[in-house]
């Protein structure tokens, strides 16, 4: 029951995060200077036509009047047309959004297996050589740009190896694990770096605890130590943080998508910034604040979950 | 039979297959874009990656050839009237439209009638002149409101491009524009009259070109066009990777190489890299008006100040620094040398720092006068034309700033006139040079793109050509604008470029065209 009124609670909460959500976007497209008549019509359009065009999207109304229109259409769940692709925002969202989400659920599932073992390793070898070389790998992973990792690993193992395809989305499950798989690696290099950062610590502390110093002075056997101890209690930060990183992750995907030619949203997003098309802008803004809301509601049930005196209040 | 005679037979059965064995048939082709079309329609396709789409799938009445001639096209035969009030074409015999259905005069008059209202689509204007359009079976007849000299380019102009008024009224949706994008959805069976149709369409993600089995032009077969079954598209906007999938043989062909990778390709004994000739010019507006957008005076209002600045640029360095060398400097002031009328004057306030000097102390510029130039964010070539151009007018005692923009920014900087200098660049999207000179000289079209020069001589001669038929008068007239322009330098000149596109050594016969159009009919690709 807690946990249900929890979620009511915090659905309820997410109604005046989306107004906010709304008039910032709203202002913000607006302020950016350029016109979304010009990038329709082009840098060559008369006045005359360009005036036809604000008239059209209802540009020439005052600002409070098109943020009322935005505000009750969006309501009605109609987020409007897009300029540039002259098809209603949700439909162009709905037809990119499966191929972001897919790359970012392989993403946050690659970070899991790639920093969960290595951090083991790391903290169970503090100090020595593993640790180190470990430790090193991903600091270089950190402090490189998603865009140069990804043409490294394309110009590597796609272009020379032919080991991946360079580009494409594939049509299958099968066919797209294979397609992007190193755009997600690409992705998940950054927050695999994090995760690994912060579960190697949060082991070395759990471990040098002083019930799991007890537990082991008792004679538990190792892998139930690990289990019921360590692990437990080192991925409760872990988890928060991985949910933290969702939202990075959404971002990484507007350069992954263009450098690796995949159509989701996040390319969706650059194109819709470059051409000014505000309802597409928009709606795009949206999507992401309610899927990073969605995220961070899931984090705080796992963590509710993983221990129990955080209580659902 | 005897021998001999078997022999001969075989000969000559073998003679007479050779054509057809020499000439490659079927195949798809797989072209990498830098951007995705989002409605080929003719009258409604307003950028590049749309307007370059369109001749493949619509056919135009006339056509230019690789000289840039007016020549046949839909129609067999043109004629324009002595007084030049009017022109009239005949139709081919049994032209059909990819669906089979026959391609009619009534087709021909839905199009042009659709591409000259102005209510609908952006390039109405250029079909300004026409005040109707009729037709008497095959025959098709053009009345003008007043001569126009380019009436016949825009007939072989992307927007002139004959659509089947059958499927756009039976597409669904209630307005022009809704039945348009319900013709160009993903699962619309589409209909062309050029050597294509639409046969799939993912915005944003690819697009299928299927062939017209009805296309009226034969083949070196004897054959209809294309050669090809169709052509595979697919949009991968980032350059490296374009290169990357071409070099992997996972594409047949991508377009927009960056330059400084055009030698690397040209050494792939496996790549073919194509530099075509285009009418692709890059140059950089200059702030003609006597004060700048926040009121303090503009040193760039002085036209010496501005030939000064084109004499101390050198552009052969430029488009060795930002084009490996794959460009030429502009030698006509208002087009590219590939563009009709276009005059050479070569070179164009070629390099002399000496004279730039003496027009700058003749001006009275103070040193140390601050310049600041708008550039396009992200753009390297942009970035690299900054630190050249900073470099070359230092010796004049200016200080050149950057001002980092993008896209949709610089074009309103250009419009509100919120700028000293800004990169530009154009191609025609017609065979004519009245829509480039109007662009850039002509002060009501926009404002000399956006310089506020204005000249009255200049708009005159503009003016007088858009209605002069004799071609030499006209030529004269062009002359004489282009001398004005160079004189008055409103731009800083910069260079030209060819339009850069990797193909595998398997594909022959690809084209794109001076205008930018992407040519696929006589393409082969053997695998």
């Amino acid at each position: 029951m807690a946990a249900i009124q929890y979620i009511l609670k915090r659905l309820l909460l997410m109604i005046p995060t989306f107004f906010l959500v709304m008039i910032i976007i709203f202002l913000l497209v607006r302020l950016l200077p350029g016109d979304p008549a010009i990038a329709i019509a082009g840098d060559r359009a008369s006045d005359a036509d360009l005036a036809a065009i604000r008239e059209r999207l209802g540009l020439n109304q005052p600002l409070w009047m098109q943020f009322w229109h935005f505000v009750t259409n969006t309501l009605q769940g109609d987020l409007g047309r897009s300029i540039l692709m002259r098809a209603p925002v949700i439909e162009v969202i709905a037809n990119r959004l499966p191929t972001t989400l897919f790359l970012t659920i392989y993403a946050v599932l690659l970070s899991v297996l790639i920093a969960g073992p290595l951090a083991f390793v790391a903290a169970l070898n503090r100090g020595r050589w593993p640790d180190a070389v470990i430790r090193t790998v991903f600091q270089i992973g950190l402090s490189m740009p998603v865009f140069y990792i990804g043409l490294i690993l394309l110009t590597f193992l796609a272009a020379q190896l032919r080991w991946f395809p360079v580009g494409g989305y594939g049509e299958t499950f099968g066919a797209r694990l294979y397609h992007l798989f190193l755009p997600a690696v690409a992705v998940a290099l950054y927050t695999s770096a994090i995760i690994m950062r912060n579960l190697r610590s949060a082991i070395i502390e759990v471990v040098d605890a002083e019930y799991v110093q007890f537990a082991r002075a008792k004679g538990l056997p190792a892998h139930q130590i690990l289990g019921r101890h360590v692990l437990r209690n080192a991925l409760i930060s872990t988890v928060t943080l991985l949910g933290l990183s969702i939202g990075n992750l959404m971002s990484g995907t507007l350069v992954t998508e263009t450098v690796f030619a995949v159509p989701g949203v996040g390319r969706l997003m650059l194109e819709a910034i470059f051409a000014r098309d505000y309802p597409l802008i928009q709606g795009l803004t949206l999507t992401f604040a309610l899927l990073v809301s969605v995220v961070f509601l899931l984090t705080d049930l796992i963590q509710s979950l993983l221990d129990p005196r955080m209580r659902l209040t | 039979m005897t021998k001999k005679m078997t022999v001969a037979a075989a000969l000559l059965a073998s003679v007479a297959a050779l054509p057809a064995l020499g000439q490659e048939r079927g195949g798809v082709l797989n072209f990498a874009r830098y951007d995705g079309s989002n409605l080929i329609d003719p009258i409604y396709a307003d950028r590049n990656p749309d307007i370059w789409m369109v001749g493949s799938l619509f056919d135009t009445l006339l056509r230019s050839d690789e000289n840039g001639s007016i020549v046949p096209g839909l129609a067999e035969s043109f004629d324009v009237s002595e007084d030049g009030s009017a022109v009239t074409l005949t139709l081919r015999e049994g032209l059909k439209f990819s669906d089979g259905s026959a391609l009619t005069g009534e087709d021909v008059v839905f199009s042009l009638d659709r591409a000259r209202n102005p209510d609908l689509g952006p390039w109405a204007g250029l079909l300004g002149n026409i005040d109707s359009v009729s037709h008497d079976g095959r025959k098709v007849t053009i009345e003008l409101s007043t001569p126009d000299p380019t009436i016949l380019s825009m007939l072989a102009t992307f927007t002139t491009g004959i659509v089947s008024k059958a499927a756009f009224e039976a597409a669904e949706g209630e307005t022009d524009q809704d039945k348009s994008a319900a013709l160009f959805a993903a699962t619309a069976p589409g209909v062309g009259s050029g050597p294509f149709y639409l046969c799939g369409f993912e915005q944003g993600t690819s697009m299928e070109f299927c062939a017209n089995q009805h296309y009226w032009r034969a083949g070196a077969d004897g054959e209809p066009l294309p050669y090809l079954d169709g052509v595979h598209f697919e949009i991968i906007p980032d350059d490296a990777t374009r290169v990357l999938k071409l070099q992997a043989g996972e594409v047949d062909a991508a377009e927009f190489i960056p330059f400084s990778r055009v030698a690397e390709l040209e050494a792939d004994p496996s790549i073919e890299m194509n530099l075509f000739p285009s009418t692709r010019i890059i140059y950089a507006p200059i702030n003609t008006r006597e004060t700048r957008a926040d009121g303090s005076p503009n040193p760039l209002a002085d036209p010496k100040v501005r030939q000064a600045l084109n004499y101390a640029t050198n552009k052969q360095a430029l488009i060795g620094l930002v084009l490996q060398g794959a460009g030429k400097p502009m030698t006509s002031p208002l087009m590219a040398a590939a563009t009709q009328l276009a005059t050479e004057t070569d070179p164009l306030y070629g390099y002399d720092m000496e004279r730039a000097k003496a027009l700058i102390d003749e001006a009275g510029l103070a040193p140390g006068t601050e310049i600041t130039l708008t550039t396009l964010a992200g753009s390297a070539d942009d970035g690299t034309i900054f630190a050249a151009l900073q470099q070359m007018w230092a010796p004049l005692g200016i200080k050149l700033v950057v001002e980092q923009v993008d896209n949709a920014t610089r074009g309103a900087k250009n419009r509100s006139g919120e700028f000293d200098i800004h990169t530009y660049g154009w191609v025609n999207d017609v065979n004519d040079p009245s829509q480039v000179t109007g662009w850039l000289g002509y002060t009501p079209t926009a404002n000399a793109v956006g310089t506020g020069w204005e000249n009255s001589e200049f708009n005159t001669l503009f003016e007088e050509s858009a209605k002069e038929m004799d071609p030499a008068a006209r030529a004269q007239q062009y002359a004489e604008m282009q001398e004005i322009y160079a004189e008055a330098a409103p731009l800083l000149f910069l260079y030209e470029t060819p339009f850069a596109v990797a193909v595998s050594d398997a594909v022959e016969g690809y084209v794109q065209t001076p205008l930018g159009n992407n040519q696929f009919e006589e393409a082969t690709v053997s695998r």
